[in-house]
């Protein structure tokens, strides 16, 4: 399933969860609400399909939901599974390429279809029909979660002539594992289209009680006005959050040519280090951490850098959203576009003007003590440690997704 | 004589100066100059302290945190570029997947190349004595250094110490692939010519994997197989994008056994033969590995390597010694090196990225493949 690093751990078993994701109880639930309603869990358990949804805007693209079929199938609780990458289902004769493939479909913001031989806890390896999809939000264009349906495939069905059943409906005691993983009847089972069919529909029925349970409205599709190349404001592609989201740091990255630079995305960090969710900060200019202490001159100072497309560092008085404030070290740098092109004029409220091909304006935080040198090093190492990872990130390539156009601001 | 021409890149700034600068590393060395350490350790690597899950504590925490090893990389890497040490902003620099079957990256990079040619050496060699009178990373400018690089008992970071007494360096590339492009020079005042032995290849697996990041790769280039300084360097830069090789189909072509975990495959329908060691130990591959380079150096075959996966996928491509190249493709002035033929294709000419095609890639890659028959030569020597 979703993975940003191809390791294999080769023989075992365990599955790991980001040591970011210490809170992940939590983070997961909010990743269900955020987009849907509470009464989600229940809508999905009536289901009998094995699957699961990863959220790509979280570290790793944990399992934020896992059906019962799903671990059922695999032999592991629900506990063991929410907040962790799905790469624990492989196994070391896992192909190669079928990974790749799952990988290539989740840059490319697209389903995909195919067969690859999983493993369940007991180390026990079954051909799984996998079949992933895409969710996007109708707000901003995003891919809100992947679903992802599995069909396990068995030789003795393989061999059966009517092929009705399927590993849809079996339950878990019926299906025979494979002594040998490389079982010629399963290798060369060419997937009949019923059984295509029947990964379609269990994927349409989970995205149909989606997007029925959704707040602000999910589909299986985008609008056809983004295929059109009309890009919504604070769309961000899955490739490049996944190359975000690798960065454990506080960051926010804001868009600079949307009126007032809202926040298009921040990082794990952030929200822990502010005590806000996701939907609290994003699309939201970051003066909301400035209090009732903050001085003009920290202000002032990044106002003025920003027109001019400057970084700086400042020290600046912030506050919590339960209101506690916090000695903020911020360093805020403009990013360039790694398209090359000019995109737009970076034209703010002060006259001049300079064309700069600026994608995001990022912001990094590091919590400080008011005043101490010790810190004033350790802060600028995490600062342009993160700011070049961000770099890194902005520069990763976004095939089949349609690219950012920004508008030239008159 | 070789046919395929070579171009000339700056790695440093001194490259080009005959004689030794007062700022230069070597200078330094003697009057004395404090850099910061990074010392890594080769006890409970990362991976394994992954393993052990949320609930239990591991006996020895790391005393600094996984991947504090890229942070220090960027964050210098940063600084130096905010203080102009690079010939150009790579960050401007257009990329785009070429469409194919492969999904070779091509990337326009005008600043990259140079278009005088700088002392050179025999490039159809792969072993050849170092020579102190040609440019070596003694004579990087001190900027160009951006730490230390160690084995310690207990993993750490030391902000500011003299320089050890065989130490191992990270140096900036000043003509940039990518973002973060580094060289690696293990014991840089030994002053050992482009070789490879299992203890420097260990090294840079060591440096992959506590970087511990999979868009971060190494890179080595034998002479012969384009590598432009003959003195014992691994390269490495950040992209956060699959490289094609990656993503290629393999069959494994060694016997699997109860005391190895060590796979060795071959490439299977990509346009350059070669083959790929994949292990968590990794120990086990540098042994592996150097020792088959060991047996290509030997023998005049240049080579090149890419390491993947933190430090646990190796892919060697060995390459053709002499070859005839059409003028269609000595004309783009690419070399097929370890980037390249990994596929990232740096194009210093806008028409050329413009009409760049999976064809042409595949073309040019091809050219360096070996022939069927010696590449089981090749095989024959790894599985011996």
């Amino acid at each position: 399933m979703a993975l940003q690093n191809g390791s294999l751990l080769s023989s075992d078993r365990k599955c790991v969860r980001s040591p970011r994701m210490k809170n992940h109880k939590l983070i997961v639930s909010q990743s269900l609400i955020r987009s849907y309603r509470a009464s989600i869990q229940d809508e999905l358990q009536k289901h009998a399909y094995n699957f699961v949804l990863c959220d790509p805007g979280l570290p790793d693209h944990p399992i934020v939901y896992a059906s019962d079929g799903f671990l059922e199938m695999t032999g592991y609780s629900r506990d063991e599974v929410l907040g962790r990458n799905c790469r624990f289902l492989q196994g070391r004769d896992t192909d190669k390429r079928a990974i790749v493939e799952i990988r290539e479909a989740i840059r490319e913001e697209r389903d995909c279809q195919i067969k690859i031989l999983n493993y369940t806890k007991a180390g026990k390896p079954f051909w799984n029909l996998f079949h992933l999809a895409p969710v996007f939000s109708q707000q901003d264009g995003r891919v809100v979660h992947f679903v992802g349906v599995q069909l396990p495939i068995s030789s003795k069905l393989a061999a059966r002539k009517d092929g009705h059943l399927t590993g849809l409906e079996l339950s878990f005691d019926e299906l025979e594992f494979e002594e040998h993983f490389d079982n010629p009847s399963c290798k060369n089972y060419h997937l009949s289209e019923e059984d295509k069919q029947r990964a379609f529909a269990a994927v349409k029925a989970v995205l149909q009680e989606l997007a029925n349970s959704s707040c602000k409205g999910v589909s299986s599709m985008r609008s056809k006005s983004f295929s059109e190349g009309v890009i919504p404001p604070g769309f961000v592609a899955t490739s490049l959050l996944l190359a975000l989201t690798r960065i454990p740091h506080s960051f926010v990255l804001t868009d600079p040519h949307l009126p007032d630079m809202p926040i298009v995305h921040a990082s794990l960090e952030f929200l822990e280090l502010t005590g806000y969710t996701r939907e609290e900060v994003i699309g939201r200019n970051c003066r909301f951490l400035q209090g009732p202490d903050t001085d003009l001159a920290p202000i002032e100072e990044l106002r003025s850098s920003i027109s001019e497309g400057q970084t700086c560092t400042v020290r600046i008085l912030n506050y919590r959203k339960n209101k506690e404030p916090f000695w903020n070290s911020l360093h805020i740098s403009p990013v360039r576009n790694s398209s090359g092109k000019v995109v737009s004029l970076f034209l703010t409220h002060s006259l001049k003007c300079s064309p700069f091909q600026v994608a995001y304006y990022a912001g990094i935080q590091v919590a400080v003590s008011h005043s101490s040198e010790e810190d004033e090093g350790r802060a600028r190492m995490q600062q342009l440690g993160t700011l070049g990872a961000i770099k890194v990130a902005v520069r990763s390539i976004q095939t089949g997704a349609v690219l950012r156009k920004s508008k030239t601001i008159s | 004589m070789l046919a395929i021409k070579r171009v000339p890149t700056v790695v440093s700034v001194n490259q080009d100066c005959g004689s030794v600068s007062r700022d230069c590393l070597q200078s330094c060395f003697l009057t004395g100059f404090d850099l910061p350490l990074f010392k890594y350790t080769k006890k409970m690597k990362t991976t394994e302290l992954q393993l052990l899950g949320d609930e239990e504590v591991p006996s020895s925490p790391p005393t600094i945190e996984r991947s504090f090893l890229g942070t220090l990389l960027l964050s210098k890497w940063e600084e130096r570029a905010s203080q102009g040490l690079f010939r150009y902003d790579v960050t401007a620099c257009e990329s785009r997947v070429l469409s194919g079957n492969y999904g070779f990256i091509a990337q326009l990079n005008e600043g990259r190349h140079l278009k005088k040619r700088l002392t050179e050496f025999r490039v159809d060699q792969v072993l050849q004595e170092f020579d102190p009178k040609k440019f070596n990373f003694s004579k990087v400018n001190r900027n160009e250094v951006l730490f230390q690089f160690g084995e310690g008992e207990e993993a750490g970071y030391y902000d500011i110490t003299p320089i050890l007494s065989s130490p191992d360096f990270v140096l900036i590339n000043v003509s940039p692939i990518e973002y973060g492009h580094v060289l690696l020079v293990p014991r840089l005042f030994d002053f050992v010519p482009q070789r490879l032995c299992a203890n420097d290849l260990l090294l840079a697996l060591y440096f992959t994997a506590e970087v511990d990041c999979p868009y971060f790769r190494v890179g080595y280039n034998s002479l012969g197989a384009f590598a432009t300084i003959n003195h014992l360097h691994f390269q490495a830069y950040y992209l956060a994008y699959p490289f094609p090789v990656e993503c290629a189909s393999i069959t494994r072509i060694n016997k699997g056994s109860l005391k190895s975990s060590l796979r060795i495959s071959e490439l299977v329908d990509y346009p350059v033969k070669g083959v790929v060691y994949e292990s968590m130990d990794l120990n086990e591959i540098a042994i592996s590995v150097a020792s088959t380079c060991q047996e290509l150096e030997l023998r005049n075959i240049p080579f090149n390597l890419l390491i993947c996966d933190c430090g646990t996928r190796v892919f060697l491509f060995p390459q053709q010694a002499l070859h005839q190249v059409s003028q269609k493709v000595l004309d783009t002035q690419v070399n097929p090196a370890a980037w390249e033929i990994g596929g990232h294709i740096v194009l210093k000419r806008k028409e050329d990225y413009e009409h760049a095609t999976e064809e042409f890639v595949t073309a040019l890659l091809a050219e360096v493949s070996l022939s069927d028959p010696d590449f089981q030569d090749v095989k024959n020597i790894i599985c011996k």
